[in-house]
């Protein structure tokens, strides 16, 4: 690891002044990602801004029945809250099913969406990859490509985003609340992270010296939330594919109501052309899973299997939002 | 980050007058083999059933809004991450479910 310094903002006005005023600085906020890169040298920052100490590790509801999350909010915090158990089915069940225990403990909501790509070209510095060093090229487009993206990918990067909570936001319609020197700025969960096109180290639409403060969801939706993840092993493993399903369920019918993947882009994939309809239950729940379309989809030899893996996670989740006793 | 933080370490685990049930039960349940991963394991076996009395979710969580069963499937998947090459695992979940099962 490279020497640094480490600076800890007493206040978000003392965070955002630092971050504007001093160069090559990161932000420091559960530590579970950044310090493994640095470790590896991936990341190399000469300072860091530690922002746990700064007042955004509240969740608090909001006038309009929604509620705020702070940025330093921990992941096991987060899933446990009494409100998002009850009305955000879908974030506890993905936050829960992602990293373990320990990290989950340390891991924030900010960092979460800030979290870079496990793709193992990434990490794996003998190799070309754009993300890593812009222009250098990317190894993985022609390379091992079983668990990288099939959609919104480019000759560039085929990288996916790896957060399962960014996948059930996504679902949720979340807004992402900013802070910079000109003040604040929100930022729908939708726009936050880019695809890869032509610069894949650009990943989010953040500005370099802007920190998140809070995350926000519109008042609960209800329905039959579930989030189910396909992977490698039981537990500890990041998604193959995943998808968040919010449902309407009676006796005769499932309707989708929102639906997004994971898994397979560099950002959480909506498919809202799937939503709002009604299938008959039980028989219509292959035909509910068949009807999402992936436009655009370009996958590699080694990962078309995940467009019907993602199909399949969603039939198996309808079954669960049918048998989900709420 | 951590300046002014309380640290347990399995030193600090242990009560004046013995040792902590956990580490009682993996001697009796036999729940290691090398010893290389049994102080995380003890660790966190400890804070698994203190998250579950707190009623923190977990994967296996049947019902999010009902207090955690805390079932032998649900103790492994919050020990997940703990990884023993030696492979103990069964004998770190007896170890768990008695101390449970002497804390209700």
């Amino acid at each position: 690891m490279k020497d640094f310094t480490y600076h800890r903002a007493n206040s978000l006005d003392e965070a955002v002044t630092l971050l504007e005023s001093t160069p090559n600085a990161k932000l420091l906020a559960g530590g579970t990602n950044l310090l493994d890169l640095m470790k590896l040298q991936i990341e190399t920052p000469q300072h860091l801004i530690d922002i746990n100490h700064i007042g955004l590790d509240k969740v608090e509801t909001l006038p309009s029945g929604g509620l705020a999350i702070g940025a330093v909010v921990r992941n096991a915090d987060l899933a446990a809250h009494p409100i998002v158990k009850r009305d955000y089915g879908v974030l506890t069940r993905a936050l829960v099913s992602g990293a373990s225990g320990q990290l989950r403990n340390r891991a924030t909501t900010a960092g979460n969406l800030m979290q870079r790509t496990r793709c193992p070209y990434f990490y794996g510095t003998t190799k070309a990859c754009n993300k890593r060093v812009p222009g250098s090229g990317c190894d993985a487009v022609n390379g091992f490509s079983t668990n990288l993206a099939v959609l919104g990918a480019s000759a560039s990067c085929i990288a996916t985003h790896s957060s399962d909570m960014a996948v059930a936001l996504r679902a949720l319609d979340a807004m992402i609340v900013v802070i910079g020197q000109a003040g604040e700025r929100r930022i729908a969960l939708s726009d936050f992270h880019r695809l890869p096109g032509d610069t894949p180290h650009v990943e989010t639409s953040l500005d370099s010296h802007e920190i998140i403060a809070r995350v926000e969801l519109p008042a609960p939706i209800g329905g039959r939330q579930v989030y189910r993840k396909v992977r490698e092993r039981a537990s500890y493993a990041f998604a193959t594919v995943s998808v968040a399903l919010i449902a309407r369920v009676d006796a005769e019918r499932v309707a989708i109501d929102r639906v997004a993947f994971g898994g397979l882009a560099a950002k959480p994939w909506r498919v809202e052309a799937a939503e709002g309809r009604g299938f008959g239950l039980p028989g219509e729940i292959s035909e509910a899973a068949a009807s999402v379309v992936f436009d655009g989809a370009s996958p590699t030899d080694h990962n078309k299997y995940k467009l019907d893996l993602a199909r399949q996670a969603l039939h198996a989740a309808l079954i669960d939002a049918r048998e989900q006793r709420i | 980050m951590h300046e002014g933080s309380d640290i347990v370490t399995i030193e600090g685990l242990a009560l004046s007058q013995g040792l902590h049930p956990m580490q009682a039960a993996f001697i009796e349940h036999d729940g290691f083999q090398c010893g290389y991963c049994t102080p995380g394991q003890i660790l966190s076996a400890v804070c698994v059933l203190d998250e579950l009395s707190a009623g923190f979710p977990s994967a296996a969580t049947a019902d999010l809004n009902a207090a955690p069963e805390g079932s032998a499937a649900e103790l492994r998947e919050r020990m997940s991450g703990n990884i023993c090459r030696c492979a103990a695992y069964p004998n770190i979940i007896a170890a768990i479910v008695d101390v449970k099962g002497s804390e209700t």
